[in-house]
């Protein structure tokens, strides 16, 4: 039974659609507003323990020795739990590339600050705190490895001795002629960057409830979990027991942004629980050890790249050095991050031939792990500030030299030189959209009166491809198999005609759950308010993915479209055994089984339904009394990478492009955003209230990354940041409200023609406001090329020059 | 991040706290009040600060007023912040106080902190104290002895430290009235609004017959304590209000610094500039208000 997906509107079985395209209220918000979401925090299990966990204040250690019997005194702690446990126990934490993970506690030695040594579980987390002040470790210390350099210096400290190196990876991507083309260049510009460490902070960090069923030797974890599936799987294999004996019951999450990380107080929760006679033990993560050592901190790089232009502003050429500070090992898949600027190298750009040396190396610095956008805000800020320098050196305007360069409208679809295939866009557009929005040709006009009155005030045009809807394909190189990352879900209508919609993940704050209830309204002709969108455990749950890699719009949409096509199938044929006719005469619309010509013969879908329950005796041969219909989507068309990592891997392409003023005060090194406006296409807006709240959280932590956040080491890998104190995330104060618009042009390959939108603003903001502040300093010849831009590095940048 | 454990008492009169004090003293048992929370209570959950015991004082009745006595204006320790920043006394009549009040946190945190705790807390960042050196401020503390009241510049030891007796609760803090025609400003440099200032600047200018005649300059963020600008002070005397003499008092003023504080956020060197070129401003902006 071929299933066909929907890549328009149009061709849904509907005369209007009522609520796709339209922004509808989300159907998470009344239970968030009210506050009876069931967030993992809030729930409590009988006779249930609570985990603290004794973490290193050591870089890199060695342990010789742990006491923890005064902490077993304490009245109420009912277990503890170390390394030497989790080696009798458990496997190392998978990882991608394999074998550069640690053990869910330290098991011989220390390899960051915040790794987890002991954990305890008591009567509350109060005592469990009070005993971790019991126990007793003793370290004998080891040189930290601070930095790459430190790492790749000959006879370097090994953070993974059985490596034999810090290098977890280093290889080269050549895409086209790349030599050629730098040597024909009539003009190259080069430059280093350092981004510096940020990353995700969701309002809630993560937390998690595991018990071990000693009888049946199973475990159930409920939690905060992103990709509840996809953590099941990994629980088996590090906590060793079969897949169908770890149960994972996702939770709402207080947002994500792939931080949540959860393998190691996942693993800890539940050898606590099983070593207390399988009481239920809860880890809530708390802030201090979330910013710590939790799964917060990202993409701390550094970059040599250069671009190769001719003298007419073509750009024929681009090359990165990328070594990129993974910190203690790949536990966190940060390594991702590093492989994905591979799906969208060369941005909106015709650039015929691309370079990419990645070195990806352990320190001593805490895991990274992913941050939603994965590797591209860091990337684009390099491609995006080296286009600015280009434009200057060859005194074209920066818009002016973007334009010239884009891929045109009928190039698409459009293969990069790094192998992704671009399905369709019109960056021109886009850029028109902007620059008229934003009065361009005035705000030029009021920089170069502010120049002239001495003031600092600089504008950013930036544009970025958002390439949407993740594949494993696009991890390749970095050791992540496979092809096709599925989303399963299950429609249900019952006996009155009411739907259901079971998926594998949970709300995590994009409307997901909306989206569903929109699509399958549309479809079946249902109201909204008779969806019930629900969360099914792993156990029960089809293959599924959850958030992540800009695909859960797209990917729910796919899966429900699907088998809500199964489900139209089932229903024609029961009708036409009713009607004594052939199925292919009836057809679903608005709602209602109808004879095709005669509308007035036919069914609604709560009476195809209750019949199909209840009147067995009328069912056709061969169809089952159950209008239910299950479907897992996966992106279609998608292939193995060659050698050089090319392979079709994200499946939509969005666009936006970002234009900001700034103005910087030369005496405080202060960067005030003057004004904010985005125009971006992601094709076919399903919900463009969902996407508003994209864009504008994306810029959030965009200024974030750009201007306030950072995980600072000190040299001996001491980190000094562990509060929001000194973790400065931006408030409603710091976010300008951006002025939007936008164009369509719909994907012609994916679910109703929409895509992947969740994180073009990420990939935008940081390189807009960096390329804005560079344009303030131009006439001082000044540049800064660190994230973030603090007042503090400002400062110096122009007192320096002073 | 809980707590350690600790004994918690919540006195219903001044007269039952300061003998509980006393109590917890003699037992030498390691008491700390507790006012609004805003900064006591994450230290302890950070286990930072661990005392024995807590003595709350959000139940002693008495201890919010804001009013005009005896010609200045006397604020209860518990008042909150809140409080003071909806004033109209405070806004009318002490101008400079009610800005630097705005200037704390956000509005949450001003709805819980009390005006007395930021006193307390001596946070070398705080705008108070700096506010309470160029007003010559008073505190009230009550104690086993009764009442006794402390000159703002002496009530600032060092970082975090107070002239308060550990037995002491701060029960009132006063401040004059600003004379009409004077010139006031307070600004400061932080990352984020409402974050602890980098650096500040808070000050009194009178100017008269084209001179300036009095200035009074306290900078905060920058040393254990809020500090008074005393060289800066002095060069203004009887200069031209113009910008030539305010930037000559912020070179000076940031040349007078012994030794400024540095952190990840700001280098001394930074501050220094910055303590200048906020005099610089805060002078033009005062002498904006002053007639
Ligand atoms: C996000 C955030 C931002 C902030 N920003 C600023 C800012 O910009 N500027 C600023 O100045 N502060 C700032 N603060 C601190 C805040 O103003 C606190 O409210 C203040 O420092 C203490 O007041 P409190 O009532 O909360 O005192 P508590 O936290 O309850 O107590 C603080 C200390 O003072 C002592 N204490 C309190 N009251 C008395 C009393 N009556 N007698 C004797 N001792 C007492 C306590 O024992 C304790 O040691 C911020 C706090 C937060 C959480």
């Amino acid at each position: 039974m071929a299933i066909d997906i929907p890549t328009r509107t149009d061709q849904l079985p509907t005369s209007a659609t009522r609520f796709i395209g339209k922004a509808v209220n989300r159907i998470e918000d009344p239970a968030l507003v009210s506050g009876t979401v069931e967030f993992i925090d809030n729930l409590s299990l009988p006779g249930m323990l609570h985990c603290a966990i004794l973490r290193s204040p050591h870089p890199h250690a060695r342990i010789t020795g742990i006491d923890v019997s005064a902490a077993l005194e304490l009245p109420g702690v009912e277990a503890v739990l170390t390394g030497e446990d989790v080696e009798r126990w458990c496997d190392p934490c998978f990882t991608a590339p394999e074998g550069w993970g640690n053990y869910c506690l330290a098991v011989g030695k220390v390899r960051f600050v915040g790794e987890p040594v002991v954990a305890v579980a008591a009567t509350s987390r109060y005592i469990a705190e009070d005993a971790l002040e019991l126990i007793q470790v003793e370290y004998e210390l080891l040189a930290p490895v601070a930095n790459p350099d430190e790492a790749m210096a000959p006879g370097a400290p090994l953070v993974f001795e059985s490596r034999g190196t810090n290098v977890i990876q280093s290889r080269t991507y050549t895409w086209g002629e790349v030599d050629r083309v730098f040597a024909e260049a009539d003009r190259i510009v080069t430059r280093q960057f350092r981004w510096n460490r940020v990353g995700a902070n969701p309002t809630e960090t993560f937390g998690c409830i595991c018990q071990w069923d000693l009888a049946d030797n199973s475990l159930t974890c409920r939690g905060a979990y992103q990709t509840p599936r996809f953590m099941g799987i990994g629980r088996a294999a590090s906590l060793r027991l079969p897949a169908n004996k770890v149960k994972i019951i996702s939770h709402a999450q207080g947002g994500g942004f792939g931080g949540k990380g959860g393998p190691r107080g996942t693993d800890i929760a539940a050898l606590l629980s099983r070593k207390s006679d399988g009481r239920p033990v809860k880890y809530i993560e708390d802030r201090m050890e979330y910013l710590l050592a939790g799964g917060g901190q990202s993409w701390d790089r550094y970059y040599d790249a250069s671009l190769a232009l001719k003298a007419d502003g073509t750009v024929t050429g681009f090359k990165v050095r990328l070594v990129d500070d993974q910190g203690a090992g790949a536990e966190g898949y940060g390594t991702i991050s590093a492989a994905k600027p591979l799906a969208a190298f060369t941005g909106n750009y015709r650039i015929e031939a691309a370079f990419y040396d990645l070195t990806l190396v352990a320190t001593n610095r805490a895991p990274t792990y992913p941050y939603r956008g994965y590797g591209p805000p860091p990337h684009n800020l390099v491609l995006e500030s080296l286009m600015d320098v280009a434009a200057r050196e060859l005194t074209l305007d920066p818009a002016e030299l973007r334009r010239r360069n884009y891929i045109r409208p009928e190039q698409f679809p459009y293969t990069v030189p790094s192998g992704n295939e671009y399905d369709s866009g019109n960056y021109a557009a886009v850029l028109d959209r902007v620059l008229e929005l934003a009065d361009y040709k005035g705000l030029r006009e009021a920089q170069t009166k502010a120049r002239a009155e001495g003031r600092l005030v600089g504008i950013g045009v930036v544009s970025t491809v958002e390439p949407g809807v993740f594949d494993w394909n696009a991890y390749a190189t970095v050791g992540v198999p496979g092809v096709g990352v599925p989303e399963g879900v299950k429609v249900a209508v019952d006996v009155f005609g009411s739907v259901t919609v079971a998926v594998g993940f949970n709300l995590q704050g994009q409307g997901q759950f909306t989206i569903a209830a929109q699509v399958v309204a549309d479809y079946l002709g249902v109201d909204m308010n008779t969806v019930k969108v629900t969360t099914a455990s792993t156990d029960v749950a089809l293959p599924h993915f959850g958030q992540g890699g800009s695909r859960l719009g797209v990917a729910v949409t796919g899966a429900i479209l699907g088998a809500c096509e199964k489900l139209r199938q089932t229903f024609c044929r029961v009708v036409a055994h009713v009607m004594q006719t052939e199925p292919e005469q009836i057809e679903l619309l608005d709602g209602r089984l109808q004879m095709k010509g005669a509308p007035s013969h036919g069914m609604s879908i709560a009476e195809v339904a209750g019949l199909m329950l209840s009147r067995s005796d009328l069912l056709p041969l061969g169809v089952e009394p159950c209008p239910e219909a299950t479907f897992v989507w996966v992106s279609p068309n998608r292939n193995q990478p060659d050698d050089q990592g090319r392979c079709r891997s994200y499946l939509t392409a969005a666009a936006a492009t970002h234009v900001v003023q700034v103005e910087i005060d030369r005496d405080t090194g202060q960067v005030k955003i003057l004004g904010y406006y985005i125009v971006d296409d992601c094709g076919t807006r399903l919900n463009p209230a969902n996407v508003e709240g994209q864009l504008q959280g994306g810029v959030a932590q965009g200024v974030g990354a750009a201007l306030y956040e950072e995980y600072v080491y000190d040299p001996q890998c001491q980190p000094l940041v562990s509060t929001f104190v000194d973790y400065l995330m931006p408030t409603i104060h710091e976010v300008p409200m951006t002025v939007k618009d936008h164009i369509v042009t719909p994907s012609p390959i994916a679910p109703l023609g929409a895509k992947g939108c969740g994180e073009g603003a990420i990939h935008t903001t940081p390189a807009a406001l960096l390329c804005a502040i560079n344009d303030a300093l131009a006439p001082l010849g000044l540049e800064c090329r660190e994230t973030p831009a603090s007042p503090r590095r400002l400062w110096q940048l122009l007192h320096d020059k002073a | 991040m809980k707590p350690a454990p600790f004994e918690y008492h919540a006195p219903t009169s001044i007269a039952d706290a300061v003998t509980l004090l006393a109590r917890l003293e003699d037992e030498g048992c390691d008491a700390k009040i507790l006012a609004g929370g805003q900064s006591l209570m994450p230290m302890l959950a950070m286990r930072v600060a661990r005392p024995d015991a807590l003595v709350d004082l959000r139940r002693v009745p008495g201890l919010d007023h804001i009013r005009l006595q005896d010609g200045h204006i006397a604020i209860g320790a518990m008042a909150s912040k809140r409080a003071a920043e909806l004033s109209e006394l405070v806004r009318e009549r002490q101008p400079l106080f009610h800005a630097a009040t705005r200037l704390v946190g956000h509005q949450q945190i001003r709805n819980r902190g009390s005006v007395g705790g930021s006193f307390a807390h001596a946070d070398p960042a705080s705008e108070y104290p700096a506010v309470a050196l160029v007003l010559d401020m008073e505190m009230v503390a009550t104690g086993p002895d009764g009442e006794r009241v402390i000159p703002a510049a002496e009530f600032f030891v060092t970082y975090m430290t107070t002239a308060l007796e550990p037995g002491e609760i701060l029960t009132e803090v006063r401040m004059p009235v600003l004379p009409a025609g004077t010139g006031w400003a307070i600004q400061e440099i932080t990352r984020r609004s409402g974050d602890l200032a980098l650096a500040g600047i808070a000050l009194t200018l009178r100017i008269e017959a084209g001179r300036c005649t009095d200035a009074r300059i306290a900078a905060f963020g920058i040393d254990a304590t809020a500090v008074r600008l005393g060289e800066a002070e002095e060069a203004l005397r009887g200069a031209a209000p113009n910008g030539e003499s305010f930037a000559r008092a912020g070179a000076i003023a940031a040349a007078s610094l012994a030794d400024p504080m540095s952190c990840i956020h700001a280098s001394a060197e930074y501050r220094r500039h910055l303590v200048g070129t906020l005099l610089e401003r805060a002078l033009a902006e005062a002498a904006a208000r002053a007639h």
